[in-house]
């Protein structure tokens, strides 16, 4: 076996075991499932929406099935960038906690290895979530009698980006804090930076107005990477965009990510394996 | 001449509270190696420094100052750890795996080949009294089966040395017996092992070194022997011996004691011709004559004994 492929077999086998853990974590379960009692409490009135649909009110009803299910999504897009943030506090904070790190540890894995397996396995699950998303999408819209005219790729592609950069800011925090505060600040940088627009303080304020630039170019720009602006059942309201920009606004989210992640495997190459 | 499995050099280390809070010294510079192929034991009270040494032995932690050596690398080093078996303080598992799969998992991280996985697991599962439960959750096993199991997990990968912090922790008189055995049958197959413990009497059957420290310094080090031998006095075992001669011996400064194998007398190297001379004239047979030889445990309350009731 090569370097390599033993390296890739390290990698696979931490990410599935990470994978794994999450699967069977009860208090996932539990928010999951009640998050899922929520999306079908809100679905409801897509049900009668389809009976209503007549030709003289086709543009309102499509409106109206538009917003429901931009409303839907956004929240479950919220919902998805929280996990990620938790998730990745969580995988390497419980292994810290319990120990488990420690027998891991003593194989032949270097840290860095460790980090980006555990990262890797916070990607599958992410993945999983991306998929049910699109899928709920569809359904969605299916069942308020409209068809998404959203390119497929865009709805998997932008919101796994997106995920990758919570996931990689939580994991760099959470080698140095506690994951509560982990995901607390996560959560917190999030809201920040789809506040933060630059140059519209008023005039005179100049230092705010160099924060929030300043916070502008720091902080990722989510509301570029989300998906939400171009989820359409129209085709006339289907925004054009080229392959250039759509590779230029993933390419940031993938950078941002990457240094992200490379911050928290120099933190975490630091810092201690045991609880003090 | 053959380098060390571990060596320590004036290795130190001081835990620091975060916001400016207080500097704990857990180890002061720390020295002692350990020769390839010897049983090393690692003694001492709670919060002497036993598992921060092995912490930053194994590479989980970094030592302020000092040099560390472990099979001629650095602690943490890819090249050494493929050669090195261990079993945590405590050993934590992931509740969701079963043993085989656990096995499994470290016999992936520690690169043996996929093929070989399933009779090694059979193997050492067999060797601990594991077999028959492979498919059981780890969250079900009592705590004696994990230890077992974490012994198991470090046998992956044929370890040439096996750094073991409190083995026989959680396990019954038999468990630890048989992980005794175990670790004698490792150490005739020529494995170092590097082993902390509270279980003086069983380390003292299985040690060939010992390494004692308290407060962060080493108090005593080297070859058990050595460091049992109390020096100028001898044991005499007598067939039966009259009063009379029992109080001279005591008025020479003997300990004499009786038992259904004759008398043990204790006295100084110096006065044991003149002993074994008046036990003869007397009409005592002497039945043995040997340095008296001092228990682990004695050295050990000697050495750290009262800061360890503290």
């Amino acid at each position: 076996m090569t370097t390599i492929m033993k390296r890739g077999m390290k990698l696979r086998t931490i990410a599935a075991n990470t994978f794994g853990m999450f699967l069977r974590d009860k208090l996932l379960i539990i928010i999951g499932a009640l998050f899922i009692c929520v999306i079908l409490m809100m679905m409801t009135p897509l049900l009668t929406l389809k009976a209503r649909t007549a030709a003289s009110n086709i543009q309102g009803m499509e409106s109206y099935v538009l917003q429901l299910v931009a409303a839907i999504m956004s929240m479950v897009s919220g919902a998805g960038s929280l996990l990620a943030a938790w998730a990745a506090a969580a995988a390497v904070a419980t292994e810290l906690k319990s120990g488990t790190i420690l027998a891991v540890m003593a194989r032949p894995v270097k840290r860095w290895e460790f980090l980006l397996g555990k990262y890797l396995g916070v990607m599958m699950l992410m993945a999983l979530y991306v998929a049910m998303t699109f899928g709920l999408s569809f359904i969605l819209a299916w069942m308020g009698g409209q068809r998404i005219q959203s390119a497929p790729w865009v709805l998997i592609a932008y919101p796994m980006v997106r995920y990758a950069i919570y996931a990689a800011i939580a994991m760099a925090v959470a080698t140095v804090a506690h994951p509560v505060l982990t995901w607390a600040f996560t959560l917190l940088l999030g809201v920040v930076a789809g506040l933060v627009v630059p140059g519209d303080s008023e005039p005179g304020k100049l230092a705010l107005r160099w924060l929030k630039t300043g916070l502008y170019y720091l902080l990722p720009s989510t509301s570029f990477l989300s998906e939400d602006r171009f989820l359409s059942i129209k085709d006339s309201a289907l925004r054009q965009t080229g392959w250039v920009e759509h590779l230029t606004t993933l390419a940031y989210g993938v950078d941002y990510a990457l240094v992200m992640l490379l911050l928290a495997m120099w933190l975490f190459h630091y810092r201690s394996l045991k609880r003090d | 001449m053959t380098a060390a499995a571990i060596e320590f050099e004036r290795v130190t280390k001081t835990y620091r509270k975060r916001l400016g809070g207080q500097e704990i010294p857990a180890l002061t510079e720390v020295s002692f190696s350990v020769a390839p192929g010897r049983v090393c034991a690692f003694l001492g009270p709670n919060g002497a420094g036993k598992t921060t040494s092995i912490s930053i032995l194994m590479g989980f932690l970094y030592a302020d100052w000092g040099k560390i050596r472990v099979l001629g690398c650095d602690p943490g080093d890819v090249k050494a750890k493929r050669r090195i078996g261990f079993v945590p303080e405590n050993f934590s598992f992931y509740k969701h795996l079963n043993a085989e799969k656990l096995m499994r998992f470290h016999a992936r991280l520690a690169e043996v080949a996929e093929e070989a996985t399933s009779g090694l697991i059979r193997d050492l599962l067999a060797k601990v009294r594991l077999s028959g439960y492979e498919k059981l959750k780890i969250g079900r096993y009592s705590r004696g089966m994990v230890q077992r199991l974490g012994i198991a997990q470090s046998l992956i990968g044929d370890p040439e040395l096996l750094v073991l912090d409190e083995p026989t922790s959680g396990l019954d008189p038999s468990g630890r017996k048989e992980v005794r055995d175990l670790l004698l049958a490792l150490k005739n197959a020529g494995k170092t092992i590097f082993l902390s413990s509270h279980l003086l009497s069983e380390v003292e059957q299985l040690s060939d070194e010992a390494v004692i420290i308290d407060r962060g310094r080493v108090v005593r080090a080297g070859a058990m022997k050595d460091l049992l031998e109390t020096g100028n006095q001898v044991e005499v075992v007598a067939t039966e011996i009259n009063e009379e001669l029992a109080t001279v011996l005591r008025e020479l400064g003997a300990k004499v004691e009786r038992s259904s194998q004759g008398v043990r007398i204790i006295v100084g190297s110096e006065r044991k011709r003149e002993l074994v001379e008046r036990l003869w004239l007397q009409g005592s047979d002497v039945v043995r004559l040997n340095p008296v030889k001092g228990t682990l445990e004695d050295l050990y309350m000697k050495l750290v004994g009262k800061n360890d009731a503290a």
